[in-house]
């Protein structure tokens, strides 16, 4: 839990201060030093246009986090209107909505991202559209549970005899009731979410070069592994560590609020 | 399901209306579009096309792909065998080192072995696995020249294709392994607490057949479960796998389909996959009446 606490932090203030920490503009070519080994100028090297490695991975903070946040939240936002109205209403709304979520079930999150992001056309943009889109199942099945138990309890029963309609008795009851689920699911789609990000962008079919994105930067060095070692490695290792700290943080925090949850790691 | 997965998947090609003005790009005259989409049935209703989809999609004719001109069918056909071999294999070797270490770390129990798998279980996870990859590729193809990097041979049964094999294999069973072995271990401490391993015990069984034959078996359930959870991921990680060692399988010929926009052969091969997870699922059913002979199903 502190482990990944400041790991998140250290992520956290690396893109805050990308400008200040990273010794080089992430794009400026260095025609001297191309493919230099890591060393002296170049703390991580630079790759096949002599850009610096390590400022590249600085800046690349700034676009996993901003794809990880974006991303969770495009799922967690679908996730809950969908799986709250579901659990809420329950007859037809909830069966169709768990049909949708078993069928999309069968195709691997990654294939379905891959294909619609492939149609929307690729880019950041559209790659974080498409995990979100694909990736909200497991929030409506969590949210789904959770107002299933919140709405027959005596509050939700009381604010009903007072005469609230549904969408306040939802919004002001319910919804807030499931919000600390939703914080800690959150946190733990995090790494999931990075990771999805990353594969997309290796692919192809995320961030563009020259954006300074990890999972780019992986693709980008695949050519040159032979030669240069470092501008596939550093990359990355930076989306390891990024992920691993995130994966401490969710499950220090699933421990700390809800102990009676299994414990598989 | 079915009806669900094809709406899914024929969806897919519509979400931006109109994939010849995709592929061709503004600079193309209208007439040439036209006639493209009228070969393609691309004009007719958005219902008819659906229902003439599926119905030669279930006489096993999944269209004409649109920028290399074959059938759909015959390529992902050529396909197939390998990314159901790299999967299967995949999940070989993650059972093959999760089951023995999940069952050494529930019988060494808060020893430092059993800690050092729990911390090695979250790195692993946190491990992209198109970069182990490119590491496998450095360390074994680059630096020490002992397996090839890409590509795959005819057959497994030879030394070629042994070393052709064993690291796409490894990338993608591995990073799982870790999931597994923890779920292993939970899953034994919980069976070793029961009556009939007791029993087994004071029968005067030796300790390795207490566990293999009495402990092992009925920790295996949830073990079923999570491969059953985890088959979407496998096929998912297969993907990169198959791009990161040039591996001829089904999700190359889907990463270039996306890339070239070719989206009858995108349809065809997520709906092949899911296929596939479906059917998967239906044998990991039929397993657990053989592990447990309990659960029958009629």
């Amino acid at each position: 839990m502190l482990v990944g606490l400041i790991f998140a932090l250290v992520v956290g203030l690396a893109a805050l201060f990308a400008g200040v920490i990273a010794p080089r503009d992430p794009t400026a070519l260095d025609m001297d030093a191309l493919l230099a080994p890591p060393g002296g100028r170049h703390l991580f090297g630079t790759d096949e246009l002599g850009r610096d490695i390590f400022s590249r991975v600085i800046f690349g903070t700034r676009y996993a986090l901003l794809i990880g946040v974006a991303v969770v939240l495009i799922e967690a936002v679908i996730g809950v209107v969908l799986g709250a109205a579901a659990a809420y209403f329950g007859g037809w709304p909830d069966a169709v909505l768990m049909r949708v979520v078993d069928v999309m079930l069968a195709v691997p999150t990654l294939v379905l991202a891959l294909a619609i992001a492939g149609v929307l056309g690729g880019g950041l943009g559209n790659m974080i559209l498409a995990i979100g889109v694909t990736g909200w199942r497991e929030f409506a099945r969590l949210i789904r549970g959770q107002v299933l138990i919140i709405r027959t309890s005596p509050y939700v029963e009381a604010a009903r005899a007072l005469g609230a309609g549904d969408l306040r008795v939802l919004a002001r009851h319910v919804l807030p009731n499931a919000l600390g689920t939703v914080i800690v699911f959150a946190t733990l789609e995090m790494p999931a979410a990075l990771l999805w990000a990353a594969s997309l962008s290796f692919l192809g079919l995320g961030a563009q070069p020259p954006t300074p994105e990890w999972g780019a930067m992986v693709a980008e060095g695949r050519g040159f592994i032979g030669q240069a070692w470092w501008v596939s490695t550093f990359p990355g290792l930076a989306i390891m560590t990024t992920v691993l700290g995130f994966n401490f943080l969710g499950d220090g925090l699933r421990d700390l609020l809800d102990p009676r949850t299994a414990r598989i790691l | 399901m079915a009806i669900g997965v094809t709406l899914l998947v024929f969806s897919l090609l519509h979400l931006t209306g109109d994939p010849i003005r995709l592929l061709y790009g503004p600079n193309v005259p209208e007439e040439i579009v036209q006639q493209r989409r009228d070969e393609l049935g691309l004009n007719r209703p958005v219902p008819v096309q659906y229902v003439l989809w599926v119905g030669r999609a279930v006489r096993g004719d999944l269209g004409e792909s649109i920028t290399a001109g074959g059938r759909v069918t015959a390529m992902i056909a050529a396909r197939v065998g390998p990314t159901v071999e790299l999967a299967g294999l995949a999940l070989v070797v993650t059972l093959a080192v999760s089951l023995p270490a999940g069952v050494i770390s529930a019988t060494r129990r808060n020893t430092w072995l059993d800690s050092l798998s729990r911390v090695a279980a979250l790195f692993w996870v946190s491990m992209p696995i198109f970069w182990l990859g490119l590491l496998f590729i450095l360390a074994f193809g680059v630096w020490l020249h002992v397996l090839p990097i890409s590509g795959r041979a005819e057959t497994f049964w030879s030394l070629e294709g042994l070393r052709s094999h064993t690291l796409p294999v490894l990338t993608l069973g591995l990073p799982p392994a870790a999931l597994f072995t923890r779920l292993t271990r939970s899953s034994m401490l919980e069976v070793i607490g029961e009556e009939y391993v007791r029993t087994a015990r004071s029968k005067g069984l030796a300790e390795p057949a207490v566990i293999i034959r009495h402990a092992l078996r009925n920790a295996l359930i949830p073990v079923l479960t999570l491969i059953g959870l985890r088959l979407p991921w496998l096929f998912g990680g297969a993907v990169i796998t198959e791009t990161v060692f040039a591996w001829p399988g089904m999700g190359r010929l889907l990463v270039d389909a996306v890339l070239k926009r070719d989206y009858p052969v995108v349809q065809g091969i997520v709906l092949v996959m899911a296929a596939l997870v479906v059917a998967s699922s239906l044998l990991i059913d039929l397993l657990y009446s053989y592990v447990d002979p309990r659960i029958r199903y009629d």
